[in-house]
């Protein structure tokens, strides 16, 4: 029995000197057909959108209606502009999880290399929000406050913020697919030693009929549930983030500590 | 400088951040996000607001055109009650006109009636008058004759007139 616990295959790599790029690996191409799927359900959509909705669009309406009601809720009337972007990482993320399903391809969002830009993409957004708001000063100031004494936590706790957002990603659906592949290797070990009386011949294309089942609840929860509730985190803590870097324009003078609380609860 | 192209069956780190699959990852949410954007949220959105909006519409000028229902209703009952008061004003109007008219008439009949009788009455007199005189004449003619008859007397007619007259006279005073 052989079980490895890999990161994602290589397929094509380039090599200039002792410079190695790998062009396409199992995470560029879920990243390409969640794309091409998503890209493909948005035109379908938008071909078919009438003003007396059927079905399918009802169900679409009443998903955007919820996102542009979360966004709201989180971030204020005034930072709707960004809904678009929300529903974008989360179906990104969540269509990017449950690819890993397939069992061909792996989930995009069990690469550290994709969490971790999408989470820098919330942070140059913080960054670059808190910037406009407050200027480059101000927001270097930010830092010392409340008192200067803070400064150095501030700065670690603003770049834990990218690495626990792209961690806390990565490692729920990492782990996910560490427990499923453990536990077909376990469920194999349990074919091969109940039926490990049959000769050698029958046992080597004996199905493995313990696989089968108990995998697939294990993966209901891993790959959709979890996928789900990680997609749903990471937006949730992109809205906060850059909700809280974007604070309504009428309190923006009178609140100046209003982006503090995104640098404390980074971690 | 070393260059080469490989297809290989290898596997990246487990944890571990690949630049280039980083750039991969950030191209992709930009083109979603471009593409989703312009065909998903933004058309969807926008048809909803336009739905919201047309029931907002709908919901107004159907409460505008209940108050001015209600408002026409008003105004109709009014106009009807009016019109109400108004008839039976002119029937009130005619009725009076008509008594007074026909007050009128009857007392235009009894002011003819009334000087109809009076002529009457008047050439009742006359006559009366007038067959006086002829009865007196008569009378005082046969008279004259009588007494022609019974005194065989020759007297002049002017004295047996005026004799007779002054007899009539007495006559018709005493009747």
């Amino acid at each position: 029995m052989d079980l490895s616990i890999n990161g994602p295959k290589e397929f094509i790599t380039l090599y200039i000197g002792n410079f190695e790029l790998p062009l396409v690996t199992q995470t560029t191409i879920t990243l390409i057909i969640t794309t091409v799927a998503l890209i493909i359900l948005s035109l379908v959509v938008y071909k078919n959108v009438k003003k007396r909705p059927g079905g399918f669009q009802v169900i679409v309406e009443k998903l955007v209606t919820m996102l542009y009601d979360m966004v709201e809720e989180t971030m204020g009337r005034h930072n709707l502009k960004f809904a678009p972007f929300i529903g974008t990482l989360f179906v990104s993320s969540f269509f990017g999880s449950i690819l890993g399903m397939t069992g061909v391809l792996r989930s995009s969002t069990a690469d550290l290399s994709v969490t971790m830009a999408w989470a820098l993409v919330t942070t140059g957004l913080v960054w670059y929000h808190s910037i406009k708001a407050k200027g480059f000063g101000g927001w270097l100031k930010g830092f010392t406050e409340p008192i200067v004494v803070m400064t150095p936590m501030n700065i670690v706790s603003e770049i834990a913020q990218p690495l626990s957002m792209a961690f806390r990603h990565f490692g729920n659906m990492v782990g996910g697919s560490v427990l499923t592949a453990l536990i077909y290797g376990a469920l194999s070990a349990v074919t091969n030693i109940v039926f490990g009386w049959l000769p050698e011949a029958v046992l080597s294309v004996f199905p493995p009929i313990f696989q089968a089942g108990i995998p697939a609840i294990l993966s209901i929860y891993f790959d959709v549930f979890s996928g789900f509730v990680q997609a749903f985190i990471f937006c949730l803590l992109t809205m906060v983030y850059v909700g809280t870097a974007c604070p309504p324009p009428e309190e923006s003078e009178q609140l100046p500590d209003a982006a503090e609380p995104s640098t404390e609860s980074g971690d | 400088m070393e260059f080469a192209v490989k297809f290989l069956d290898g596997f990246e780190s487990f944890v571990g951040v690949n630049f280039w699959t980083m750039i991969f990852a950030w191209c992709n949410l930009l083109i979603l996000y471009i593409l989703m954007k312009k065909f998903l949220f933004g058309p969807i959105k926008g048809m909803i607001d336009k739905r919201q909006s047309e029931v907002d519409e709908m919901y107004t000028s159907a409460e505008e055109a209940e108050r001015r229902a209600h408002e026409l209703e008003a105004e109709y009952t009014e106009r009807l009650s009016t019109a109400k008061e108004e008839s039976e004003e002119i029937v009130r109007a005619a009725q009076r006109r008509a008594q007074l008219r026909s007050e009128e008439i009857i007392k235009e009949a009894e002011a003819d009636a009334d000087r109809i009788k009076e002529r009457a009455g008047e050439e009742i007199e006359l006559e009366r008058i007038r067959a006086v005189n002829e009865i007196k004449d008569e009378v005082s003619e046969m008279a004259i004759s009588i007494a022609e008859a019974v005194i065989e007397r020759d007297i002049s007619e002017e004295e047996h007139r005026s004799l007779i007259d002054s007899f009539i006279d007495q006559m018709g005073d005493e009747k």
